[in-house]
C-alpha cells in the first residue's frame, strides 16, 4: 500500500494543472476574506463574519478539490494510463484506495491551509484596525471551521467517486457541479413549493453544506445537526465511491 | 515461460478471442502475428488481467498475472506507447511507475540512459514524437529488469532506424534467456525479430511454429527460366504437365516442376538456358495466404 500511495502522490503532484487548481482553490477564499475585512466598516468586523466568509467561499475550494479528485481517475481512463497502472499493480483495490487516501488527505491539507491562513490574515487586519476577532464571537465557535474542512474532503472524495463511475473528465465534473447547483436546487424548489420542508435535510449536498454553516440551527432550519449531516453526506459519498470502485475492479480496464 | 490455454473473450456477441492456446518459451523472441483486428491486443490485455477473460487461463511460470504482487520485477509490459499523460515529463512518468513497485529512483535514470532519453527526460510527454514514446515505453518495460517481456506492436510508427533498434534490444533480451513476446501485423517486420511465431486470425490460433517453417509452408515457389528459344522449352514443359506463364519474349515462370527437373528437361532437348532460378513469394504473400480466411476487414477491388 505504501508503494501505491507514493506512486499516486507522484502522479498527483507531477501534473501542472493540479497545481493551478490548488492555487485557485487556496487563493479565492483568501482574496475575498482579505478584501472584505480590509474594506468593510470597522464595526462590521466580527469573528462570526470572518468564519461565515471563510466557510462560504470554501464551497468553491471544495468544488475545485472535487474536480481534482475526479480528474485523478478520469485522466487515467482518458489517457489510457489506467492500463499501465493496473498492469503495474494488478490488485486494483490497492490502487483505488491509495487514490482515495491521497485525494482526501490533500483536500484536508488544502482546506486547513485556507481556513488557517484566512483566519490569521483576517485576524491581523482586524487587529490593525483595532477590532480584534475571536472564534468565541460566533455562537458555534470553531465548529463550522472544522466542519468545512471535513466538507471539502468529502466533496473531493465525491468527485473521485463520480470519476470512478463516469470515467470521463468533462462528464464527471459536470455532474459534480450540476448536482448541487441544479439537481438539488430544483428538487429543493419543488419540495419547497410542495410545502415539504422536512425533506430538505435529505438532500446530500445541502446536508454537507450544513457542516460548515456558522448559523446552523439558529434560524430554525430543518437539519440533522452538524455532525449527523456530515455523516449523512459522507455516507452518500462513500456509497458512490464504493460502487465506482466495485465496478472499476470488475470491468475491463 | 508463458502458457495460454483456452483463452476466450467476448465483447457482447462478438467473440474477440476464441479458445486460444499457445506457449512462449524463454531464450527466443516469439512473434505474435495476426491481421488487424485478429485479437492480438485483446489477448495481451486478457493475459495481463486488464480485460476479464470469459474462459481460459494465461500463466506466467505457473501463476496468473493478477496473483503477482509487484509484477514489474518479473514481467515488463508495453501495450501502447500512447498510454501516458501528455502533461507529465518522461522522467516523472517512469518515477510513478517505479514507485508503484518499490523500485528506486536511481533505476529511472538508468533506464532513461539505456533507451537514450536522458537529455529529454525533463521534457513534457506532449513534445515527444511517437518514436520517443516507444523508447519511453521500453524504458518502462526494463525498469524492474524483468525475465519476461511483452510488447504490443512496438515497431508501430517507428522509422527504420527505430525498428532496427527495437529488434536489437529484443534479440539481446532473448539472448539473456528471457522470455520475449512481441506482436505485430507485419510478417516482414516479425521475420527480422522473431524466431518463433504464434499466428492468429479472428481470435483463433492458425499455427505456432518457427519463422522458417511458416514461410516454407505458406510461401509459393516457382521456377524462372530465360532462354533464347523459350517457345521450344515451353512446349516441352507443358508436355510434362507444368504450368507456364510468359514474362517477356525470352522469359517464363514455371510452376509444377523443380529447378532441377526444368534444367534436366532443357538439357535433354538441347535448349540453351540464360537463367534458371527458384523464386519465392514474399513474406507478406505467405502471411496473407495463411490468414486469408481469417481477415477481419477485406478491401473491395479498386
Amino acid at each position: 500500500m505504501i508503494d501505491a500511495l507514493r506512486s499516486e502522490w507522484i502522479k498527483l503532484r507531477t501534473i501542472r494543472m493540479n497545481w493551478v487548481l490548488f492555487m485557485i482553490a487556496v487563493a479565492f477564499p483568501l482574496v475575498v476574506v482579505v478584501l472584505v475585512i480590509s474594506l468593510s466598516d470597522v464595526d462590521e468586523i466580527e469573528g462570526s463574519n470572518v468564519i461565515g466568509l471563510l466557510t462560504g467561499t470554501s464551497v468553491i475550494t471544495a468544488m475545485l478539490l472535487g474536480v481534482i479528485g475526479a480528474s485523478t481517475i478520469t485522466g487515467e481512463f482518458g489517457f489510457g494510463t489506467i492500463r499501465v497502472t493496473f498492469a503495474a499493480t494488478p490488485r486494483r483495490m490497492v490502487v483505488l484506495v491509495a487514490k482515495a487516501i491521497i485525494t482526501v488527505i490533500t483536500a484536508l491539507v488544502v482546506e486547513t491551509l485556507v481556513v488557517g491562513v484566512g483566519w490569521f490574515a483576517a485576524s491581523a487586519i482586524a487587529s490593525a484596525r483595532d477590532m480584534p476577532i475571536e472564534f468565541s464571537d460566533s455562537a458555534s465557535g470553531a465548529a463550522p471551521v472544522v466542519g468545512v474542512i471535513a466538507f471539502a474532503a468529502i466533496v473531493a472524495l465525491l468527485g473521485y467517486g463520480l470519476g470512478l463511475l463516469i470515467r470521463n473528465t468533462p462528464a464527471a465534473i459536470a455532474v459534480l457541479i450540476l448536482w448541487p447547483l441544479i439537481a438539488e436546487g430544483i428538487v429543493g424548489v419543488v419540495l419547497d413549493s410542495a410545502g415539504v420542508d422536512e425533506a430538505f435535510k435529505w438532500l446530500p449536498y445541502q446536508s454537507g453544506i450544513n457542516m460548515g454553516n456558522p448559523e446552523l440551527g439558529e434560524n430554525g432550519d430543518e437539519s440533522f445537526g452538524r455532525v449527523a449531516s456530515g455523516l449523512y453526506f459522507f455516507g452518500v459519498t462513500a456509497v458512490i465511491a464504493g460502487i465506482g470502485a466495485f465496478l472499476t475492479r470488475r470491468r475491463d480496464a | 515461460m508463458i502458457t495460454v490455454d483456452g483463452l476466450t473473450k467476448r465483447f457482447g456477441r462478438k467473440v474477440a478471442v476464441d479458445g486460444l492456446g499457445f506457449t512462449v518459451r524463454s531464450g527466443q523472441v516469439t512473434g505474435f502475428l495476426g491481421p488487424n483486428g485478429s485479437g492480438k491486443s485483446t489477448t495481451m490485455r486478457c493475459m495481463l488481467c486488464l480485460d476479464r477473460a470469459d474462459a481460459g487461463v494465461a500463466l506466467f511460470d505457473g501463476r496468473a498475472y493478477g496473483q503477482i504482487r509487484s509484477p514489474l520485477h518479473e514481467i515488463g509490459v508495453l501495450l501502447d506507447a500512447g498510454y501516458v499523460h501528455p502533461g507529465r515529463t518522461g522522467r516523472n512518468h517512469l518515477r510513478w511507475l517505479a514507485a508503484s513497485n518499490g523500485l528506486p529512483r536511481t533505476r529511472v535514470d538508468e533506464v532513461l540512459e539505456t533507451v537514450g532519453l536522458t537529455t529529454v527526460g525533463s521534457k513534457r510527454l506532449r513534445t515527444y514524437s511517437l518514436g520517443m514514446r516507444q523508447r519511453l515505453g521500453l524504458a518502462g518495460v526494463l525498469l524492474g529488469d524483468p525475465h519476461t517481456v511483452i510488447l504490443d506492436e512496438p515497431a508501430n510508427g517507428l522509422d527504420p532506424e527505430g525498428i532496427r533498434w527495437i529488434r536489437d534490444v529484443l534479440v539481446h533480451l532473448a539472448e539473456q534467456d528471457r522470455t520475449v513476446l512481441v506482436s505485430s501485423h507485419l510478417l516482414s517486420e516479425m521475420a527480422l525479430m522473431a524466431s518463433e511465431l504464434v499466428v492468429i486470425g479472428q481470435g483463433r490460433l492458425i499455427e505456432q511454429c518457427s519463422v522458417a517453417e511458416f514461410i516454407d509452408r505458406h510461401s509459393e515457389r516457382w521456377v524462372r527460366v530465360q532462354s533464347p528459344t523459350v517457345a521450344r522449352l515451353r512446349e516441352v514443359l507443358q508436355a510434362e504437365g507444368a504450368e507456364v506463364a510468359p514474362v517477356d519474349e525470352s522469359t517464363i515462370e514455371v510452376r509444377g516442376v523443380t529447378t532441377a527437373e526444368a534444367g534436366e528437361l532443357a538439357a535433354r532437348h538441347g535448349v540453351v538456358l540464360h537463367e534458371l532460378s527458384t523464386q519465392t513469394g514474399s513474406l507478406e504473400d505467405a502471411f496473407l495466404r495463411a490468414t486469408a480466411s481469417a481477415q477481419e476487414y477485406t478491401a473491395g477491388p479498386l
